[in-house]
């Protein structure tokens, strides 16, 4: 990992988790976007080869400590999320802006039904049709997160 | 990937059922910090604005508002000190532990739990300020909660109204015992497991009983509003309105008291006698 690389990871978190934390009304609050799991897909997709399976840790572990759950709950969840990205990373690279929030909108759905399953294990009952809130929030943010990510990663490495 | 999950899941199991991984939830807490500070900015600013932005005229309204308050307030303290003397010495009288006033740090909301089914909130004080899980969180009206998760610059308070979470208490007027559950809801608790003959009637006070070892006993948790006696069931139910503002409070007390968080040695001693 080149130091430019670990830079954009660090604040590609940073910028995701201060989202993530950000005050919200009670009523908006079923329809916070997935910030780091977006953060997760951009890193993954700039650099497959850098940002493997291991981030599901670092991320996991932080996101655990941010949500108060139990300390592995996102490790799972992250590491099933990165896995299907790397899986049609291809094509995900080729589809445009609307296919890729298709795309993205389906990845939240699957991160959100292992976050579910989990949470039920725990002995948790979060309602099943909360799952779409976040997934359909994070498909509708995908394209200006993309956009501005690209342009921000293309002006650092000209 | 399976080996990440499997020693996730190891990591998941060991988290529910012992602490010793609280050291690295209080490591990470540290990388979260900054993050967690930037996103208060906005409210931060805002707050500042505010309170540096007031005109003369509202200040002086709020200073006789307060001075009026002050009198109030210094009025019931003088009666409060004569009642705690007598307090005392009527608990001489029954060989009671004596009560001594506790210890308090006022802290801040800083955020609300996102997740709709849990009511946690965040304060803005850690273990760097010697706050310590299970320690109970008070407003002006009343018990809040419990400290369930200590970073270090920040905490997570469990609200009584939670579904998780239950208290001991006692009913002010008569001493009836019951437990108080969270309902899921922040304006309603239930008593459970009370039996229908127990005397508990409409407008009750409920004060924490001190019981169990967690909460100080006497500050107020609810009022009841509900008494429904049903024909053929063994419990009564009873639904309460929590005395602490729980959705609107933004200061809050961490209570350092003797009673909290752990049961003091000399009362296992007394037990054991």
């Amino acid at each position: 990992m080149t130091m430019q690389q670990f830079v954009l990871g660090a604040c590609a978190f940073f910028v995701a988790f201060v989202f993530e934390h950000l005050p919200m009304p009670d009523l908006l609050m079923w329809l916070q976007p997935q910030w780091v799991m977006l953060a997760i897909t951009l890193l993954v997709l700039n650099a497959p080869r850098v940002y493997g399976l291991w981030l599901a840790v670092p991320a996991g572990l932080m996101m655990d400590t941010e949500t108060g759950a139990y300390l592995g709950l996102h490790v799972i969840t992250f590491s099933f999320h990165i896995f299907l990205v790397q899986l049609f990373i291809r094509r995900l690279d080729g589809f445009n802006l609307l296919q890729q929030m298709l795309m993205v909108l389906i990845l939240a759905l699957a991160h959100q039904l292992a976050l579910f399953w989990v949470s039920q294990m725990m002995e948790a009952y979060p309602k099943p049709i909360d799952i779409w809130g976040p997934a359909l929030t994070s498909a509708l943010v995908w394209p200006w997160v993309y956009a501005i990510t690209q342009l921000t990663i293309r002006r650092i490495l000209s | 990937m399976l080996v990440i999950c499997l020693l996730a899941a190891g990591l998941m199991w060991v988290d529910q059922n012992y602490t010793v991984f609280q050291s690295l939830r209080y490591v990470v807490g540290y990388v979260l910090y900054p993050a967690q500070q930037v996103a208060l900015l906005p409210s931060t600013v805002a707050g500042w604005m505010e309170s540096s932005t007031a005109s003369r005229q509202q200040l002086m309204d709020e200073n006789v508002q307060l001075r009026a308050r002050n009198l109030v307030l210094e009025q019931k303290a003088q009666r409060l000190a004569s009642l705690e003397t007598e307090n005392i010495e009527l608990r001489e009288l029954l060989s009671a532990s004596e009560q001594i006033d506790d210890r308090v740090l006022v802290t801040s909301v800083t955020a609300v739990d996102p997740d709709p089914y849990s009511k946690q909130i965040l304060i803005n004080k850690g273990g760097e300020d010697g706050v310590f899980l299970g320690q109970p969180v008070l407003d002006a009206f009343g018990l809040l909660g419990q400290v369930v998760d200590v970073l270090p610059h920040s905490s997570r308070v469990l609200m009584i109204a939670d579904s998780n979470h239950a208290i001991p208490v006692q009913v002010n007027r008569n001493g009836v015992r019951a437990i108080a559950a969270g309902t899921g809801a922040l304006d309603r608790i239930e008593l459970i497991y009370v039996p229908n003959t127990a005397d508990i009637q409409l407008g009750d006070l409920l004060v924490s009983s001190g019981l169990g070892g967690r909460y100080p006993k006497g500050y107020p948790v609810g009022v009841v509003v509900e008494v429904e006696h049903q024909s053929g069931e063994m419990f009564a139910r009873v639904s309460a309105v929590p005395s602490a503002r729980l959705d609107r409070s933004r200061h809050l007390l961490l209570v350092f008291s003797q009673g909290a968080g752990q049961v003091p040695s000399d009362e296992i001693w007394r037990y054991k006698k």
